[in-house]
């Protein structure tokens, strides 16, 4: 395909590619951060098709975003990647960044789940670009994604501010095309414009006037950044990503990332503002389609942010009166705006009665083990984040409290502490959120005197994200055999007094350490050892099957979470509960539940 | 006519394939010139979770990476819970091409949810719109395990069913899977084409 350019050629990307590619034209050197969906694969692109690019999946988000502030003051261009949850566990290094001296460009990319796909709390990281009063872009396609990540270095760098870059469960997941050149090489750019670099805790002060601001050496160090911003601000009007498109002058829609494309679709007739940097805004675009039309609205996913940021320039819009957000609408579709905008809209429903999805876990899951034998000894847990949550759901009922990521182990200390240590109350962790933030939690209840149990289920990666590596695992980006971390060690390290490993389908021994670990008045850790079923593809024992003579269609084994354990219906009405072959690995768990011999291999 | 663009959805469940279905179609378009958006929604980790597959295709660009509920021409599904959460989706005159293939959703196995009393397929057949309706029990066969492989079937099925020409499909299957499955892959592709053309020769 030639456009000028004889060089140009057309890819299909989704959102995530185009983004990895966008840091590659950029001349990005470091890329950091932590996975989370769904903005996890901007890192495995970049890493696969970029291997110029320095990649580490960092313990948590904070540690990834520290990383490449630190990169960033070396003079180099680089991106954090994580999701809008993780940007909280990182927010304080992000609030540290902004106003502060920016050498190299600083990006952030974060994932907000719009639609909620992967089960987050309704979040809308766009409030991280209020708070600190940083820009913040946001793509509608993937040619847009790639684009604009070179222009938020360009930014980042000429306005000496961090950016975030949002991105969307819609945007990460939608293949579109996008025009490259082909003959871009990669060069890894060096901007060392300022010696020093601080938090604008120096430059408030100074703001402020505080005694003996004045002195030289400060001023020095001085970085204006409200006028950046405003500068930014002014400049942004001139931006040709944030694009006026003056048409019908009934309707004005003023909107950013694929709620522009819904809008488009249903109102061709429509004026519009479709906005890349929804942060700050362009005031005078504004003024313009609200002089253009007779009705303005602000169409925007997540939270009420455009429209508060424009209706506090004086310019009135509508927003959320007529589109009212969480938990009345997910995310917008072409059928709300169509709904709400357009006369005599036909309306469609889902057919009524049609059995909903819990996420099951997969058979043979390690986590499955573990919730079982809680839930049979009445053992009170709580959850961390992690493949292992399900255990939570109205079926299982293994785990009676679950927070964020990370924090389990902190939870149940402050249970056990709260009731003078008369039950103990256990702490179930994944192997990625022990490290991630986990760790601080054992290292709190072990100085603290706590007489807890942790419960850490290794399976040498972060599962349900996708089995990306932690610390402790044999494999990963930067691996070397010699740096690999050994949880047992870190525990005895940490001071942990009593510290068994088990394979988890050893359930005789399973079952035996944690009920001596929670019987005894010491902290203790079981590790729980079984590689991810899925991420390691482990090969298969012979299948189980149920003897339908003994079953007693009690459902016991039902409600252990295995995804191979069915009720059928069979042809003569029946229901059977059944095992399914092609799922099954074998793992002999349902056969330890069955009190009625029923369930063979 | 020249074809100017359709609205696809394909439905079913992680490990079916959905991805590479909608991979080896989209190739097949771009060959033909056409502008594509086809847009995935994914859940977790974990199995057992609904995939759905917003495929979109059109001389012109395309806009909203969504299909508007009302604008599906095609929707194709590998599981027949799955293909009733879409059926409102389709046009008037849209076509359903599903498997019969059922896997129990985990909310009625843990009695969370009564079931449906009415067998699915029926539902399914009753919608009022065009319906085709592919059985994999019924066409097991020893060259290939049909139930890893309904995908590929499914791309024949629909192929034929458009009227595409086969040779250029096989040419996308052959660059887009490994080596070793490609002769797997046709097998699956011509039975699709096979189960096809007898289900139209009796329609
Ligand atoms: C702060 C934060 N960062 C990232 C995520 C995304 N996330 C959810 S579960 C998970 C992996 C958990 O891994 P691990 O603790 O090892 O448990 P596993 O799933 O392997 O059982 C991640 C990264 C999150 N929910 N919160
Ligand atoms: S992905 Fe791994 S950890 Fe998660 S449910 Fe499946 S087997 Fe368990
Ligand atoms: S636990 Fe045993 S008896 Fe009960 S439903 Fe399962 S197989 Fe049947
Ligand atoms: S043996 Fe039982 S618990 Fe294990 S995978 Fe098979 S059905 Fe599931």
């Amino acid at each position: 395909m030639e456009r000028g350019n004889k060089f140009a050629v057309m890819k299909m990307m989704n959102g995530n590619e185009a983004v990895a590619r966008g840091a590659f034209e950029a001349g990005v050197k470091v890329a950091s951060g932590f996975p989370g969906t769904p903005s996890t694969e901007v890192m495995d692109y970049t890493r696969h098709y970029y291997p110029e690019i320095y990649c580490e999946w960092s313990t948590n988000e904070k540690v990834g975003l520290e990383v490449a502030i630190g990169a960033s003051f070396a003079g180099y261009r680089s991106m954090a990647i994580m999701k809008t949850v993780g940007l909280h566990v990182a927010a304080d290094a992000l609030g540290g960044a902004a106003g502060s001296q920016i050498n190299g460009g600083l990006v952030i990319v974060v994932g907000d789940d719009v639609g909620r796909t992967a089960g987050d709390d309704y979040n809308d990281v766009r409030h991280y670009g209020n708070m600190f009063n940083i820009p913040v872009f946001e793509p509608a396609d993937s040619q847009e994604a790639k684009d604009l990540m070179v222009k938020a270095f360009e930014i980042s760098e000429e306005y000496s501010t961090p950016v975030i870059f949002k991105i969307t469960s819609v945007i990460c997941k939608t293949t579109s095309k996008v025009i490259i050149d082909d003959e871009i090489t990669y060069e890894a750019k060096c901007n060392v414009k300022y010696p020093v670099s601080f938090s604008k805790v120096i430059m408030t002060t100074m703001m402020m006037n505080a005694k003996g601001s004045e002195h030289p050496k400060l001023t020095k160090c001085f970085n204006d950044f409200p006028a950046h911003m405003k500068r930014l601000a002014s400049d942004s009007n001139d931006f040709d990503f944030n694009r006026l498109e003056l048409n019908g002058k009934k309707i004005g829609v003023i909107t950013a990332g694929t709620p522009y494309y819904y809008a488009k679709e249903v109102l061709p007739e429509a004026s519009f503002l479709k906005l890349g940097l929804v942060m700050p805004l362009p005031e005078k675009k504004i003024r313009e389609l609200a002089d253009h039309v007779d009705e303005l609205y602000v169409i925007e996913d997540g939270h009420d942010l455009l429209e508060k940021n424009i209706k506090d320039l004086g310019v009135s819009v509508v927003g959320k009166e007529l589109f009212p957000k969480f938990p009345d609408m997910m995310r917008f579709t072409p059928d709300i705006i169509e709904e709400r905008l357009v006369p005599k809209a036909e309306r469609r429903s889902v057919l009524e009665g049609i059995p909903f999805r819990l996420p099951v876990s997969c058979a043979g899951c390690s986590h499955l083990f573990v919730a079982n034998i809680l839930k049979k000894h009445k053992i009170k847990a709580a959850a961390d984040v992690t493949c292992g949550l399900i255990g939570c759901f109205p079926h299982m009922e293994s785990y009676s409290l679950q927070k964020c990521m990370g924090s389990s182990i902190a939870l149940s200390h402050g249970y056990n502490v709260a009731t003078d240590h008369k039950e103990n109350f256990v702490a179930m962790i994944g192997d990625g959120g022990f490290w991630a933030t986990g760790i601080n939690g054992l290292m709190n209840l072990i100085f603290n005197d706590s007489q807890s149990t942790v419960i850490i289920v290794d399976n040498s990666c972060l599962a349900m994200t996708g089995g990306q590596h932690v610390a402790s695992s044999d494999f990963g980006f930067n691996y070397k055999p010699e740096n690999k971390l050994e949880i047992s060690k870190v525990c005895e390290a940490i001071g942990v007094k009593d510290i068994v490993t088990v394979d988890a389908y050893e359930y005789d021994n399973l079952e035996k350490a944690i009920t001596s670990a929670v019987n005894a008045k010491t902290n203790s850790v079981v590790i729980v050892k079984k590689p991810c079923v899925t991420k390691f593809k482990l090969p298969k024992n012979t299948p189980s099957y149920i003897d339908q003579d003994k079953c007693t269609k009690c459902r016991k084994c039902i409600n252990l979470g295995c995804l191979a354990i069915e009720s059928k219906k069979t042809k003569d009405g029946k229901v059977d509960i059944v095992i399914n072959e092609d799922l099954c690995v074998g793992c002999g768990l349902c056969s330890t539940a069955c009190k009625f011999d029923a369930i063979k291999s | 006519m020249q074809d100017t663009g359709k609205n696809i959805i394909i439905a079913g469940l992680g490990g079916q394939g959905i991805l590479l279905f909608s991979n080896l179609l989209s190739k097949y378009y771009m060959n033909l010139g056409y502008e594509l958006k086809i847009s995935d929604v994914i859940g977790l980790g974990q199995r057992g979770g609904g995939v759905e597959s917003h495929f979109r295709y059109s001389n012109k660009p395309v806009l909203s990476p969504f299909i508007k509920a009302g604008d599906v021409d095609y929707l194709i599904s590998f599981e027949q819970t799955e293909t009733l959460r879409y059926l409102h989706c389709l046009k008037d005159d849209g076509v359903v091409l599903t498997s019969t293939f059922e896997l129990s959703t985990s909310s009625v196995n843990t009695r969370l949810e009564k079931d449906m009393p009415e067998c699915k397929t029926e539902i399914i057949k009753r919608s009022g719109k065009k319906t085709f309706i592919v059985d994999p029990d019924e066409h097991k066969n020893p060259d290939f395990d049909i139930s890893k492989m309904m995908n590929v079937v499914m791309l024949g099925y629909y192929a034929e069913l458009r009227g595409y020409s086969h040779d250029d499909m096989i040419q996308v299957v052959k660059e887009s899977v490994p080596a070793k499955f490609v002769e797997g892959n046709i097998k699956a592709y011509q039975k699709g084409t096979e189960i096809a053309c007898a289900e139209l020769a009796v329609k």
